[in-house]
């Protein structure tokens, strides 16, 4: 095929736009109008937006941890992204490489997990 | 753009893997190890590991490559010599970690709360420590051997950030030890990011993070030496923080003194072979045709730090600030060796490390021994008379005295003569003069603390030496053993950093 | 745009956060001038990939960001502590270790 390589992605975003619009139109079409409080609500965005956090301003320590635990795991991810890009240049090695690395992010996974880092309360 | 896919030298990184590997296995334990066995297969992971990564080492002793990591780590004799070094002061050093009583029972514990008061009660003891120790080890046998300043950047954090930890863990004035934690953490992230930004403008100016394309583009001459003259700057302060070169001392005193006596010892003895291991590094092998451009201020960073650390540790009330000072005078000693820019000044650097590092540990290991019942005694006044009551622990301790000040007949004389005519060599006579100065300065103070120990009375304050338990005996007789042979019988240790120490390019 | 002018930013917000670490009391506004200045360097790396026309300086600002997360952790476990023991942050509250 001789078509721009581009085209595809842009087909992509036509069909996604296209779902969104349907959706958003046709709920606001077919769908009941009741409003209540718990739907007024911001949806699925975390906490209760409130001046305070509760207890008198403090944040627990707790949020402090689960803060620090998802960070540190989330940026581990940072290395996953030039590895895909050249993955097929890398072939096993780079496949075994990044399967050690996956490895020694779990074995620090289940250490915070075994010593009770995710528990909340 | 062609990619070329990386290629390991699994035999000559295999030291570094196993360190990790077991660290690794560490954290496991920790995780699904039966709380009551994890001292004893902690300690035996650990020791295991250093060992097989010994053996690794002396297997692979006689290879030398640029290409052990596509180039960002390169394997020659001065590495193999650095990493042998930090691998016995590791051992050493754990066997003074393994003797528990001075750590915590729960590092995460309020002092004095009653969860804390609980976990005493329990008879915890925080494990956490092998592992650190051994990630610790792992990033300071990295730092000497990166050639490029991504490895060099890493393996900086992975030798600091678990030091940091390990200086809040004391199980005794506990405000104290975590107090010397913040410190040491927000001075040494401070001054790791001088050094990053120190890479940043390397890289500017020669298009490469490699030592050996930054050697190239000095030799060239056509990048801007504004951005040389800044990365070699900023470069210099993230390494000299690490050493505790005056005027980046600040956080080694109150660091040596609230962390545990046992990691005071390891991280005093072995995180300096391992910055300076990558000091005469990059020095030697990148910075070495800028010369003209680092120089002056390091002879002068050298002189100031001998001067000072000698000057300010006589009015030392506390042993271990006082050990402190005198490991920042020994950084100056040291730097001279940088200085030198020869491949005397490397022998002598390597062999002072040596020396210097058995000492450290041995010495840090006897100050654990006295104690009261509130826990170590580090009050000098308080050593008086040590000597009528433990001859042989207060000897032993004078003998250590007496290395640091480089007296014949120790390792330390050695070390600092032959550190001072490679100086001399190379024509760095301030730095002969300030050296000697400040030897007859510190030799002062050591003195002061063996006439303390010997010709005082002692105090009635309960202050007493307990009995060693086998492993920190271990540590200390091999210590003040290698410090002694090595003050007689110099040549065949010097004889083997001639023929092997070099930096491959 | 001259990338130069980058160059200038980023040595203008390390010299911020240098000055925030020297002045500043509470120990975690004196880690975050740290992390500014980490940010300043990233910058930095960044500024001159595009002048070089190399990506290596882009490879150290990942490593960097990496590594800043590993510092942030072990940096607020520590300040955390701290701040349980003494309800406080001040870094000269701080000071059994003075003379």
């Amino acid at each position: 095929m001789s078509a721009n390589p581009y085209i595809p992605i842009l087909v992509i975003f036509a069909i996604g736009f296209g779902f969104a619009a349907f959706s958003v139109g046709i709920a606001a079409v077919t769908g009941p109008a009741r409003y209540n409080r718990a739907k007024l609500e911001a949806y699925e965005c975390g906490i209760e937006p409130s001046p305070q956090a509760l207890q008198g301003g403090r944040f627990p320590v707790k949020y402090f941890l689960t803060a620090m635990l998802f960070i540190v795991f989330d940026i581990e991810i940072v290395f996953l992204y030039p590895w895909a890009v050249t993955f097929d240049k890398l072939g096993l090695f780079g496949l075994v490489e990044m399967a050690i690395f996956i490895g020694t992010v779990f074995v620090a996974y289940a250490y915070v997990w075994r010593r009770g880092g995710l528990e909340w309360d | 753009m062609t990619f070329t896919a990386p290629v390991l030298n699994y035999a000559q990184l295999a030291p570094m893997l196993i360190v990790l590997g077991g660290a690794l296995i560490g954290v496991l334990i920790e995780a699904f190890g039966p709380r009551a066995s994890r001292h004893a297969s902690q300690l035996f992971i650990t020791v295991a590991s250093l060992v097989a990564a010994f053996a690794a080492l002396v297997r692979v002793r006689n290879q030398s490559s640029v290409d052990a990591a596509m180039g960002s780590v390169g394997f020659d004799g001065a590495g193999v010599l650095l990493q042998g070094t930090i691998l016995i002061i590791a051992l050493l050093s754990v066997f003074l970690i393994a003797d528990q009583e001075n750590f915590t029972a729960l590092a995460a514990a309020v002092p004095g709360s009653s969860e804390e008061r609980e976990s005493l009660q329990l008879d915890l003891r925080v494990t956490e420590v092998y592992p650190l120790t051994l990630f610790a080890v792992a990033g300071m046998l990295l730092f000497p051997v990166s050639t490029d300043l991504i490895t060099l950047f890493v393996a900086l954090e992975m030798l600091s950030l678990p030091l940091y930890l390990m200086a809040g863990l004391s199980r005794r004035r506990r405000l104290m030890s975590q107090e010397s934690a913040l410190k040491y953490f927000l001075l040494g992230a401070f001054s790791s990011a001088f050094l990053l930004f120190g890479v940043a403008y390397l890289y500017g100016y020669s298009n490469s993070v490699t030592f050996a394309g930054i050697q190239a583009s000095i030799t060239g001459g056509s990048g801007n030496d504004v951005f040389l003259l800044l990365g070699i700057a900023f470069i210099s302060v993230g390494l000299l923080f690490k050493v505790g070169a005056v005027p980046f001392h600040a956080w080694s005193p109150d660091v040596y003194q609230g962390a545990p006596t046992a990691i005071t010892g390891f991280m005093a003895a072995a995180t300096k072979v391992a910055a300076f291991g990558a000091i005469l590094r990059i020095f030697y092998v990148a910075f070495a045709n800028a010369e003209w451009q680092w120089k002056p201020a390091l002879v002068l960073i050298a002189i100031v730090t001998m001067v000072f650390g000698s000057v300010v540790a006589i009015t030392q009330r506390d042993v271990k600030r006082m050990l402190a000072y005198s490991s920042i005078a020994h950084a100056g000693f040291l730097l001279a060796g940088v200085i030198a820019l020869s491949k005397s000044g490397l022998d002598a650097s390597i062999f002072y490390l040596f020396a210097y590092g058995i000492a450290t540990v041995g010495a840090f290991g006897v100050v654990t021994l006295v104690r009261d019942s509130a826990g170590e005694v580090t009050d000098l006044n308080r050593w008086s008379g040590l000597g009528k009551r433990s001859p042989l622990v207060a000897s032993v301790f004078a003998f250590f005295l007496l290395a640091f000040a480089g007296i014949p007949l120790t390792s330390g004389f050695i070390g600092k003569f032959s550190i001072f005519s490679a100086a001399y060599e190379t024509g760095s006579t301030a730095i002969l003069i300030a050296g000697v100065l400040s030897s007859a300065i510190a030799a002062f103070f050591y003195i002061r603390v063996i006439v303390l120990m010997f010709f005082k009375d002692p105090v009635e304050d309960g202050t007493s030496v307990v009995i060693p338990s086998a492993l920190t005996t271990t540590t200390i007789a091999v210590t003040s053993l290698i410090t002694l042979i090595l003050g007689i019988f110099p040549a065949p240790l010097i004889n083997f950093i001639e023929s092997s120490a070099f930096f491959i390019r | 745009m001259n990338p130069y002018n980058y160059l200038y930013v980023s040595a203008l917000l390390f010299t911020i956060g240098a000055v925030g670490v020297v002045v500043r009391r509470n120990a975690i506004v004196v880690f975050m001038c740290v992390e500014l200045m980490l940010n300043a360097a990233n910058l930095t790396l960044v500024t001159f990939s595009r002048i070089n026309g190399t990506l290596d300086g882009q490879v150290v600002a990942f490593f960097t960001m990496v590594v800043a997360a590993c510092e942030v952790v072990v940096g607020l476990a520590i300040i955390v502590t701290i701040y349980r023991s003494r309800r406080s942050a001040s870094v000269d509250d701080a000071s059994l270790l003075k003379r």
